[in-house]
């Protein structure tokens, strides 16, 4: 990863790259492709919500979003995959690679989760509980791209196809809602993971944040000489953590 | 229990004038549809949203090694247990209290859900515009003339046939007549046999089948699609359920650690850093 950037004024502020332009990007195309998805998909999933569609423009209105919409949504595992190769790489050798520490990881968040006294668990540059988020958010993707094909071109595929598409698209809306709620919920609400939220943004992350929760990462980023050594006295660095 | 009533269509009756697709036209007010020659007898390739009722003409070569010309009256089955209603997200499509499955356009968006699962292919969409030239579509299909009977009348197409291949009645008696019926022309027809599947539940439409059905074009054993059944009764609520505990666990991880951040003296927005 890239050169950490030192911020001039307070040393708690010292930043350091986390991601790439590619990795800020595909995230962002595909937060926001996904959201739209789901809410021009809300009133199909339940009367609820059949409230949406005069805001969409009637049902066509919506189901012609909804297409755009699932075109972008294909988008960023490619822009990620050509611009960033190697990040891509890592990504998907962090996913296969579990170890002890992924599962203690998950018994010290659920304290952490809920407001209880938790030890940071050493990571690498993605915890366990952003794996387990990104392999089921990889399934809910698969499940929901190629079933999307069977619904939108039923005269392309035999009738048993699109209709075991209808079920497989439901099973990965629900999935995908379920597991989305959880991710947006510690970005953006719980307090000691909302770093993560606007390094998604910028690509950059609090040097002090990073070590304590991708002490891995960071320790290795270190010995490459990409981000400054928290410990050493020269970068002044407050004992807290 | 209320009585249960039916269609009986005996295609052994039946002498393949049409009148019945007339008079579904007529009393439905459906337009035509200018068809190509298609190279047979029949006009349509099948029931459409603007064609309710298509008269099938199928030339078969029977055990005999002889041309039986089969006919047969179709159209919407009128399922007791109706794969189109299962999948309709929006509930648009219902039973009558007769039992008869009738969609309600101005509810229904149009999806398509319907067509695709219909084990019977007799459910379509039809596309209209609007006088902003914007395209939407309805699925459309028989009644069984449900406002001819909620008068106490019958099926236009009931009605009009002149040879008696169609009648309308309790559903019992008419069962006992298909049954009695089979027997009757079993010498001429060995595979004859009265077909009301039993895997959408029987259906509101009664027929005495000179042949198979598959010779008929119609499925042996028709039922409400598997994956349908697993999608509504089970992906859709468990999905629902599984997305309300998420929410409310994760509303009682927010109430948690407001009340620990205030036993530990309000300490709020420490950059993520302090909580070890």
């Amino acid at each position: 990863m890239g050169v950490a950037t030192m911020s001039k004024t307070h040393n708690s502020q010292l930043q350091v790259k986390r991601f790439s332009k590619a990795f800020v990007w595909a995230h962002a195309i595909n937060g926001i492709a996904f959201i739209g998805l789901y809410i021009t998909a809300l009133p199909m999933y339940t009367e609820f919500f059949d409230w949406l569609y005069p805001l969409m423009g009637g049902p066509e209105g919506a189901r012609l979003a909804h297409r755009v919409l699932a075109v972008a949504f294909i988008l960023p595992t490619f822009i990620f995959l050509i611009f960033d190769p190697k990040g891509f790489m890592n990504w998907m050798k962090e996913l296969v690679t579990w170890k002890k520490r992924d599962l203690q990881f998950f018994s010290e968040f659920v304290k952490e989760l809920f407001g209880f006294k938790s030890k940071h668990v050493k990571q690498t540059f993605f915890n366990a509980g952003e794996k387990i988020n990104s392999l089921l958010q990889i399934v809910c993707a698969i499940l929901l791209i190629a079933s999307g094909f069977t619904m939108w071109f039923p005269d392309a595929f035999p009738t048993a196809l699109v209709q075991w598409g209808y079920f497989l698209h439901n099973v990965g809306f629900g999935l995908g809602f379920a597991v989305v709620l959880g991710h947006i919920y510690l970005s953006v609400i719980h307090k000691n993971s909302r770093p993560g939220f606007t390094g998604v943004i910028t690509g950059k992350v609090p040097a002090e944040w990073a070590k304590d929760h991708y002490t891995e990462w960071y320790e290795e980023e270190v010995k490459k000489g990409n981000f400054p050594d928290l410990d050493d006295p020269k970068n002044n660095k407050k004992k807290g953590a | 229990m209320a009585t249960k009533y039916v269609k009986y269509v005996d295609v052994t009756k039946c002498d393949g004038c049409r009148a019945c697709m007339v008079a579904c036209k007529n009393w439905n007010d459906l337009p035509a549809e200018p068809q190509d020659f298609l190279g047979s007898m029949q006009s349509h390739a099948n029931v459409t949203a603007d064609t309710w009722n298509v008269l099938t003409f199928v030339e078969h070569e029977n055990s005999k090694g002889n041309l039986d010309y089969l006919f047969r009256h179709s159209s919407c089955f009128h399922c007791t247990d109706a794969a189109c209603e299962k999948v309709c997200p929006e509930n648009a499509i219902s039973y009558t209290d007769k039992g008869m499955v009738v969609v309600d356009q101005e509810v229904c968006v149009g999806c398509g859900y319907c067509e695709q699962n219909c084990p019977f292919d007799v459910i379509h969409l039809k596309t209209y515009k609007d006088e902003n030239g914007k395209e939407y579509r309805k699925a459309h299909k028989c009644t069984m003339c449900t406002d001819r009977l909620d008068e106490g009348l019958q099926p236009a197409c009931v009605t009009t046939c002149h040879t008696g291949a169609m009648e309308f009645g309790e559903k019992d008696e008419i069962i006992s007549k298909a049954e009695k019926r089979v027997k009757e022309i079993k010498e001429r027809y060995p595979n004859a046999q009265v077909y009301n599947p039993q895997g959408v539940g029987g259906t509101h439409t009664i027929y005495v089948l000179a042949e198979k059905p598959s010779v008929y074009g119609l499925p042996e054993n028709p039922k409400v699609p598997t994956s349908a059944v697993l999608w509504k009764d089970y992906a859709q609520p468990i999905g629902k359920a599984m997305v309300g505990g998420v929410a409310m666990a994760l509303a009682g991880a927010f109430v948690a650690n407001k009340f620990f951040d205030k036993k530990n003296g309000g300490q709020e927005e420490d950059g993520g850093g302090n909580h070890e």
